[in-house]
């Protein structure tokens, strides 16, 4: 009989698992759920301090850009500082032609040494007649050809000052034009080659995936860190998120733009895909679901030791006291309760087709043993005969100690050789006299002790415990009175009308 | 078993450590050698150069290239100020005078030779690299060679019943007939008109301008012939002042030729060809009973070479035989700055079918010529160039008669 099966702590480990299955489940739900609102937040954070980070960028590329332009306009106006460039006018009918010829050059190498360092393509006075004085290059008298002066002076776009910017003249995206009006009849003009602006542009190679561009009033890219953009209007997409705007940022699904105008109108314009943004992003989440995975793990893990450390000392105890409450202490067999209710329940739960028998013994002369060797020898005989019980039957069936010298057996075990089942109860019942014969010889101080036995079978002698433990009782009272050491069945009393 | 719970609290907290640790972040940024490169040229140029520059920095990615790049006009005054300043570029593209200007005894640039295991100098001839040497030291690399070049507008020729003219009074003849319609026979910039007078006067004086030594060799007199020749061809309308020189008129049809560089041929004529008018070659001008290219001077167009305080001397020189010798470089650059004297440079372009049009024709010219001199770097001078312009302005507008003009220019130059 397995006695570690007990019911109580059959249940106790159930809700010992259930208890950890909870656990584990709560821990991961609630790793689970730290996770996603952390990743949430990561999220949140990071697209606002990419934004962030990208409206400085526009910002700074802005302030390049005005620098620079700034720069350009200051050295625009470094050429008032020769008194002849704003006094000239080639277009003066009474010029005698040599002391014009001897200004226009004096005013060119006042124009040449005050530009000498910048990469200007031109840098000169245009006057109303077309006449050009100083660094006016090729390029820009075949691009204006005959209408100069009245195409640059278009170019004039804030009376305060007299001047302008502009880019894409003649859809020649090549070449930015600064013009500033010297008097009425002559404009000074100042142009460089688009790809200067690269290194106002320069972008860290951090931000390397960001385009930067910057465009005219009308979204044409005068400037682009892209390829081959030059003179083209800005995508839809972009323009779409930017239109009507002077600086704003916006982050969607698709792109994070940013735009700052500038001088003129012009507008610079940082761009980004947002999945490349979200490729980051994705790292981020991957490494706190990781996180999480490995913390729910360890957290079941842990957990789930600790509750093992602290539980089992209340388990062995609780076992202890379930031990306790089922086995009669002195022979190790069950009680006389213990033996009663398993056995009820073996019964109840029985079909009638089973084989079961109900055997108690009585042991002869144990009052001798008492009386003579003292309650200690007493007690010691009882408990051998624990011994010898659990020695005779098996471990299926039920072993117990119901009165002083009384002992009782339910078996449960069937002959699996095709016995007769009543042969195999009094072969039992043989080894059991057997067993006393062997152990009590009544030789060499050795006292002699035997059994007396009264049998009853289920389902022929009855069909619950009380019934088969009174044909039993009734059997074992034949026994005694037929000199002890021996044993009855209760179905042969039956069957030879000696039931009463 | 303790080993596995050893294992697991040590992974826990290396996760901890890693995740919760307060170590600074450090950004490795990609370390670059900036060098710099510079020229002059015009708008085709400086895209071609860009592109290659931007090829060269594909193939180099940790090479970085800062360019600085203008038009002619003050390129010279420039170049002179990044020069004494130490301040010019680690690469540049720089004109045969200045070798003389600012390298007299080798020093002024890097020694190319150096660096001869980067650049490959093989495609070179010996002759050609005679040209970029001063006191035995290779300075520079010339690109392709040049010379001052007379194209002529056939169709407005023709159009005149005129030939492509030979001889300086030609170009009288022709004035006599075009001035009618303010057309110029001919035209030239500032220092192309001041070599088209130099071999004018060598032909008619016999005599070379300049001394090998570099000094003046004319004498005031031989001065006095140029400027009374200049004065002419502007009384006679041959062409116009030099102030008054413009691009355009070339394209409107005031000019009916131009005398300019084998390297500005394709700019000077590439719109009007487009137009469907013939631009013709002409011979080297001389006086009659001589020898075309006789008083007239070539020399290499442009050369490269790299700036003696560079701090990066391989990668300079990296990007120098890029420029010279690769073949992507190359095919950008095409005969723009002339027939390419890199071996390697001219079979690619051969290959490519890139061997033709007005500037390969004007650089068969110069070649095909035994009579051309080789320039003197000096007569290239800027400062000498602006003296004679105003000696030229003093004589055209009567401020001066051609004999007192031509002492002064000879007392200007002697000064110096």
């Amino acid at each position: 009989m397995a006695f570690e099966e007990k019911t109580n702590l059959k249940n106790m480990k159930k809700l010992k698992t259930l208890m950890m299955l909870c656990y584990a489940v709560i821990v991961a739900v609630a790793v689970l759920t730290v996770s996603v609102l952390a990743v949430r937040k990561t999220d949140q954070v990071l697209e606002k301090k990419v934004s962030t980070l990208t409206t400085a960028l526009n910002v700074q590329m802005e302030l390049n850009l005005n620098n620079y332009l700034h720069r350009m306009e200051t050295i625009g106006t470094l050429a008032f500082a020769e008194e002849q460039t704003y006094t000239y006018d080639a277009t003066d009918p009474d010029n005698d032609e040599y002391e014009a010829t001897i200004t226009e050059t004096a005013i060119r190498d006042k124009l040449y040494s005050l530009c000498i360092m910048e990469n200007f393509v031109d840098y000169g006075v245009v006057y109303r007649n077309n006449h050009r004085v100083g660094k006016i290059s090729n390029g820009t008298v075949d691009l204006f050809g005959e209408r100069m002066f009245q195409d640059l002076e278009a170019m004039i776009t804030r009376p305060r000052t007299n001047d302008g910017w502009a880019a894409g003249y003649q859809d020649n995206f090549n070449r930015i034009y600064y013009v500033k009006r010297i008097h009425e009849n002559a404009l000074l003009v100042i142009s460089f080659y688009t790809a200067e602006l690269k290194s106002v542009f320069d972008n860290p190679e951090i931000m390397k995936d960001m385009s930067i561009r910057l465009t005219d009033g009308n979204y044409n890219i005068l400037y682009s860190s892209e390829a081959d953009e030059l003179g083209l209007p800005l995508s839809e997409d972009l323009v779409s998120r930017v239109a009507d705007r002077n600086s704003v940022t916006v982050l969607d699904k698709e792109y994070l733009v940013t735009v700052n105008s500038s001088n003129d109108n012009w507008f610079v314009i940082c761009s980004v895909p947002t999945k490349i943004i979200l490729k980051e992003k994705n790292v981020i989440q991957l490494f706190i679901y990781m996180i999480a995975a490995v913390a729910a793990i360890l957290a079941a893990v842990i957990g789930a030791v600790l509750y093992v450390k602290l539980t089992k000392p209340i388990e062995q105890f609780v076992a202890k006291l379930d031990t306790k409450a089922h086995i009669d202490q002195l022979t190790g067999i069950l009680n006389k309760r213990s033996f009663e209710e398993y056995t009820e329940n073996r019964l109840n739960a029985s079909l009638p087709i089973e084989h079961h028998a109900l055997i108690i013994l009585d042991l002869d002369n144990f009052k001798g043993v008492n009386d003579t060797l003292g309650h200690a020898a007493g007690d010691q005989v009882l408990a051998n005969v624990g011994g010898i019980l659990r020695a005779t039957f098996s471990t299926e069936d039920y072993l117990g100690r119901i009165g002083g010298d009384e002992f009782c057996v339910f078996l449960n075990l069937h002959p699996d050789d095709g016995t007769d089942y009543k042969d195999f109860v009094i072969s039992k019942c043989e080894a059991l006299c057997q067993a006393f014969h062997n152990n009590y010889t009544g030789e060499d101080h050795n006292f002699k002790i035997s059994a007396s036995i009264g049998v009853s079978i289920f389902p022929e002698c009855g069909e619950d415990f009380n019934t088969l433990y009174h044909s039993a009782d009734k059997a074992l009272y034949k026994s005694k009175k037929s000199g002890k050491d021996t044993y009855t069945i209760f179905a042969d009393m039956t069957e030879k009308g000696e039931e009463n | 078993m303790k080993a596995v719970k050893m294992m697991a609290v040590s992974a826990v907290l290396s996760l901890i450590c890693t995740s919760c640790s307060s170590a600074p972040v450090i950004t490795e940024q990609q370390q670059q050698v900036e060098i710099s490169l510079s020229w002059w040229g015009n708008d085709s140029r400086h895209e071609y150069t860009l592109a290659g520059v931007e090829a060269f920095e594909k193939l180099h990615p940790d090479i970085r290239v800062n360019c600085s790049y203008s038009e002619w006009s003050g390129y010279e005054s420039r170049s002179r100020v990044q020069m004494v300043s130490d301040t010019e570029a680690d690469v540049m593209q720089i004109n045969f005078g200045w070798l003389s200007e600012y390298s007299a005894d080798g020093s002024g640039y890097y020694d190319l030779e150096k660096v001869s295991d980067v650049i490959d100098l093989s495609s070179y001839s010996d002759e050609m690299l005679e040209y970029g040497r001063k006191n035995g030291i290779l300075n520079a690399v010339p690109i392709a060679m040049n010379a001052e070049t007379v194209y002529i507008n056939s169709s407005i020729y023709q159009k005149y019943n005129l030939a492509v003219p030979k001889h300086w009074d030609d170009f009288i003849d022709a004035a006599r007939v075009m001035r009618k319609d303010g057309v110029y026979p001919i035209a030239g910039a500032e220092k192309s008109i001041w070599l088209f007078t130099i071999s004018y006067a060598e032909q008619k004086t016999g005599k070379s301008f300049l001394k090998d030594d570099g000094s003046l060799n004319f004498s005031v007199n031989d001065l006095q012939i140029m400027l009374e020749f200049h004065k002419r061809m502007i009384d006679e309308k041959v062409y116009p002042q030099v102030k008054d020189f413009s691009r355009t008129c070339i394209e409107n049809g005031t000019y009916a030729g131009a005398v300019a560089w084998v390297s500005d041929a394709v700019n000077y004529f590439k719109d009007v060809q487009q137009q469907g008018t013939v631009i013709e070659v002409a011979p080297y001008t001389t006086v009659e009973g001589m020898e075309p290219g006789e008083g007239w001077y070539a020399k290499p167009a442009t050369m490269y070479a790299i700036s003696r305080n560079t701090e990066h001397p391989k990668e300079s020189a990296m990007l120098l035989d890029f420029l010279l010798n690769s073949s992507e470089m190359t095919v950008l650059q095409g005969v723009e700055k002339g027939i390419p004297l890199s071996t390697t440079a001219r079979e690619t372009l051969d290959r490519e079918n890139m061997l033709q049009g007005i500037q390969y024709n004007a650089s068969l010219c110069m070649e095909q010529n035994t009579e051309l001199n080789q320039m003197n770097s000096f007569i290239e001078n800027d400062s000498l160039i602006k003296k004679y312009t105003e000696a030229c302005n003093l004589v055209v507008f009567d401020k001066a008669t051609p004999e007192q003009a031509a002492a002064k220019l000879y007392a200007d130059i002697k000064g110096k």
